[in-house]
């Protein structure tokens, strides 16, 4: 929020997917510190393009004098989003923890509804953009499928994240089995949605609700000297930076400071030369989409220096392009086009690299590179695991 | 404690820390970049200028002052250092034209000339004079270019505009990247009758694919097509930048970005690890050498202080030039600021006089004396002091 540091430069700019495409939005610099200069908290908000952004934070990545116009913009979406009723896409997205729950559920009946053409129908009235499949609800969730064991040494309390949990649970079990198999004990501490959704819906109390929990949960945890280790890279922003910063949640420090991304984490161990992975051939040529969270996790790449260790592979990474969907911002009608052009952007950049598969580490760039590329698309943790041998026994 | 351990950690994405890292990678070393944010390359016009002093630039080096830092790059490895860049820009498909026999001059959009060493091939047919007859192409609502500055000091010129239904350098140059734009552009070009011999566009027709889009066009038209470079944000800057990253990685280095270097580990005479402000556990990076890339003021490794000036990562010591009456001409836009030769002195191993730790070595706009803006010695700095710093580095790696 230090916009008096701004030194107009335009390199936020330069790096704004949004910007590059939509003409109604005027930018980070003009969003972000310019207009702050001129925002009063007594004053209703004049700005509505606010909700153009997408949250990648590509610009705060970029900045080179700490300013943080993602953040000023995020308040400015939060002051928006609280002088405004939500449209019917809004509240859906925000909610999409308990949609989720509930077609989970019932998978086989929403499936059939999602795929229908009543059922894009409704999605469309309801403002959803209906280009690429809708998440498909996996009937067999995370939490009802796991048991954990125990008692070894290094213990992990894994935040699966709703991706996991609803849609590929299957990637869940597999991270398990591969911290298991590096004699680590596995638990899935109570949890809810990280609240990344509601906040970028413009719906913060919502969003502080779940993060009030999850910080709850959490910390009985970490206090019994378990590591919290998430793989969905929006959870992982939630847990190191939204939940300490907007959210100002008590508590959230300790957290931020237990957390790690999986593939941080196993680097970790073998760094400190806990494990010795043994990692076999996997002949691929993989382009690597880095998801913007990943990037603003400043955490590096890890999956990249994994991968770098399995033989045969080649893994290119392309790390300049926002797949255009960031979670529900792209299954908005308002922010269709925008999502399509940056994904078909992004798509002719995968191509021209001659990979045979996209790996990434977010479910939603996933879907959305997948479905516009027809190419396969994989979590990192799945190629890590075909080279462990690790597979997903039900 | 570091998650992974890496031979050399590079501070600072900018020209000078592109190169050393990428040579480093080259020679098999494993090797990191940390970067708090994107560099000045980003707000250039793209050109790399070695030394616009005299038309020779090796003549321009030789009579730079005593204590310069260019003095410490012999010119066979300032010519290495340029004949690599050239290629890998050129394996980037995105080529440079030039070479150190002389500089060049390249069309400004105020309608001057700036004096450079190396152009992309999208400036090659830059004109040299005053008198070549070009025809200016502008967009409509395009800010901060004007046919007219040109018009003005070019007898031979004329201009037409076009609407690219986008009026930013960035959203015209996302649409050149798209074919059916790019072809509709052309049948429009084609329509003016453009009777001059040079086609002039600002710097926007695409980003990655600038040099293909520049040959169709000149293919279509039957004559050379040149860009002028923008103020920021400055396309060709970006391809410069995007360059030398994606060869950097495609060498094996390893970017964290977001991770401006706050704090260090030391032991004697060595630093172990450079540590980054973080929300969560503190971020930290083990090396075995680490070389300081981090800029002048704008690049943000120097800082100045009511009457000090601070080295940002290490706290080396900085040469500051007198008092601070002595930083700043009278002259607003004078090029003699003296605060334009702080920096850190080194000695010819390139690490830091007077440093207390062996493993530091320092390249670019950070270095003491360098004065880019008055020497015209900006990129082209940066890329000589760069692998010579790299190469120093590899001799002194502990
Ligand atoms: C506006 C402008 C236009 C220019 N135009 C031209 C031109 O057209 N042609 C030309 O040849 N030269 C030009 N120059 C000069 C040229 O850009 C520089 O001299 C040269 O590129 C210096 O490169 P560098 O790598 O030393 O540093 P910089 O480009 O300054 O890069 C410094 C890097 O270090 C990072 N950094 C800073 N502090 C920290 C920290 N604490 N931790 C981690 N990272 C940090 C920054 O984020 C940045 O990535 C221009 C300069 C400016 C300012
Ligand atoms: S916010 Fe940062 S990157 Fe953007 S114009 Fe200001 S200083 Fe430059
Ligand atoms: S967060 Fe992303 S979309 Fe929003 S202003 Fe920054 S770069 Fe643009």
């Amino acid at each position: 929020m230090k916009y008096e540091h701004c030194i107009r430069c335009t390199i936020c700019v330069e790096n704004c997917p949004v910007f590059r495409v939509n003409p109604a939005f005027p930018g980070p610099k003009q969003a972000g510190p310019d207009a702050q200069r001129f925002r009063s908290n007594r004053e209703k908000s004049a700005d509505e393009w606010v909700l153009s952004c997408s949250q990648c934070k590509r610009c705060e990545m970029a900045c080179p004098c700490g300013v943080e116009p993602a953040q000023i913009i995020l308040r400015a979406q939060q002051k928006y989003g609280l002088e405004h009723p939500h449209t019917a896409a809004h509240l859906l997205f925000a909610n999409n923890y308990y949609l989720s729950t509930l077609g989970s559920l019932t998978a086989p009946l929403a499936n059939r509804f999602a795929a229908t053409k009543i059922g894009k129908k409704i999605f469309q009235r309801m403002g959803i953009a209906t280009y690429i499949p809708f998440p498909k609800f996996s009937f067999k969730t995370l939490r009802g499928s796991m048991k954990s064991r125990s008692r070894e040494t290094r213990k992990v309390a894994f935040f699966y994240g709703c991706f996991i949990n609803f849609y590929r649970p299957d990637i869940g079990r597999k991270i398990i089995r591969m911290l298991q198999s590096f004699k680590i004990d596995v638990v899935l501490p109570p949890q809810w949605c990280c609240g990344l959704p509601a906040l970028g819906n413009g719906n913060l109390a919502l969003a502080r609700s779940f993060a009030g929990k999850n910080i709850a949960s959490l910390s009985n945890y970490v206090d019994a000297g378990y590591d919290v280790v998430y793989t969905c890279t929006s959870c992982g922003l939630c847990l190191l930076h939204d939940y300490q910063g907007i959210m100002e949640i008590p508590g959230a420090k300790k957290i931020a400071e237990n957390s790690y991304d999986l593939h941080e984490y196993v680097l970790k161990l073998i760094a400190e030369r806990e494990i010795k992975p043994q990692f076999k051939e996997v002949n691929r040529t993989l382009a690597y989409h880095i998801p913007c969270h990943l990037r603003a996790l400043e955490i590096g790449y890890p999956a990249a220096n994994l991968m770098q260790l399995i033989p045969g592979l080649t893994c290119q990474i392309l790390d300049d392009n926002c797949c255009g969907l960031n979670g529900s911002y792209g299954f908005k009608k308002i922010n269709e086009v925008t999502a399509l052009q940056l994904g078909g952007r992004a798509v002719s950049l995968i191509k021209k690299t001659g990979a045979e598969a996209i790996v990434a580490d977010c479910g939603s760039c996933r879907m959305q590179l997948a479905g516009l590329s027809g190419m396969d698309a994989f979590d990192p943790v799945e190629i890590i695991c075909e080279s462990l041998g690790i597979k997903d026994k039900k | 404690m570091s998650v992974i351990e890496y031979d050399v950690i590079i501070i600072g994405a900018g020209v000078a820390g592109l190169t050393a890292g990428a040579w480093l990678s080259e020679q098999g070393l494993k090797v990191a970049l940390v970067t708090a944010g994107e560099p000045t390359a980003c707000l250039s016009t793209g050109c790399i200028d070695v030394c616009a002093k005299n038309d020779d630039p090796l003549q321009g080096i030789a009579h730079l002052s005593q204590d310069h830092p260019f003095h410490l790059v012999s010119s066979g490895t300032i010519r290495q250092a340029l004949d690599d860049f050239q290629q890998i820009m050129a394996a980037m498909n995105m080529p440079y034209t030039g070479g150190l026999e002389n500089n060049r001059r390249v069309l400004s959009a105020l309608g001057t000339f700036k004096t450079t060493c190396l152009t992309p091939v999208t400036m090659q047919a830059s004109p040299q004079n005053e008198n070549e007859r070009i025809h200016i192409i502008t967009f409509a609502g395009l800010k901060d270019f004007y046919p007219g500055y040109i018009i003005s000091r070019f007898k031979n010129a004329s201009f037409s505009t076009y609407d690219a239904g986008v009026s930013t350098t960035m959203g015209i140059a996302a649409n050149f990247e798209d074919e059916s734009f790019l072809e509709a552009f052309i049948l429009w070009l084609e329509k003016q009758q453009v009777r001059e011999d040079k086609i002039a566009v600002p710097a926007v027709l695409g980003l990655e694919s600038a040099a293909a889009i520049i040959k169709q066009i000149e293919y279509r038209l039957e004559r050379p097509v040149f860009e002028i470079p923008t103020i920021p944000p400055s396309m060709p800057g970006r391809r410069l930048f995007n360059g030398l990253k994606d060869h950097f990685r495609r060498k094996g280095g390893m970017i964290y970005w977001g991770w401006p270097v706050v704090g260090v580990e030391k032991t004697g005479r060595q630093i172990e690890a450079v540590m980054a402000q973080s929300q969560g556990r503190p971020n930290s990076l083990n090396a075995r050498a680490f070389i300081l890339a981090t800029g002048s003021f704008v690049g943000g490794g120097l800082e100045a202080k009511r009457d000090t000036i601070v080295e940002k990562v290490f706290h080396l010591p900085v040469f500051v030039p007198g008092e601070r009456e002595a930083w700043f001409d009278q002259d607003y836009f004078s090029m003699n600021h003296g605060i334009g030769r702080a920096g850190i002195a080194v000695d010819s191993s390139f690490r830091p006089v007077g440093c207390p730790w062996d493993n530091i070595f320092v390249c670019g706009a950070i270095l003491a004396h360098t004065e880019a803006l008055k020497n015209g010695c900006g990129h082209g700095f940066a890329i000589a002091t760069g692998q010579a710093a790299a190469k120093s580095c590899l001799e002194h790696l502990p």
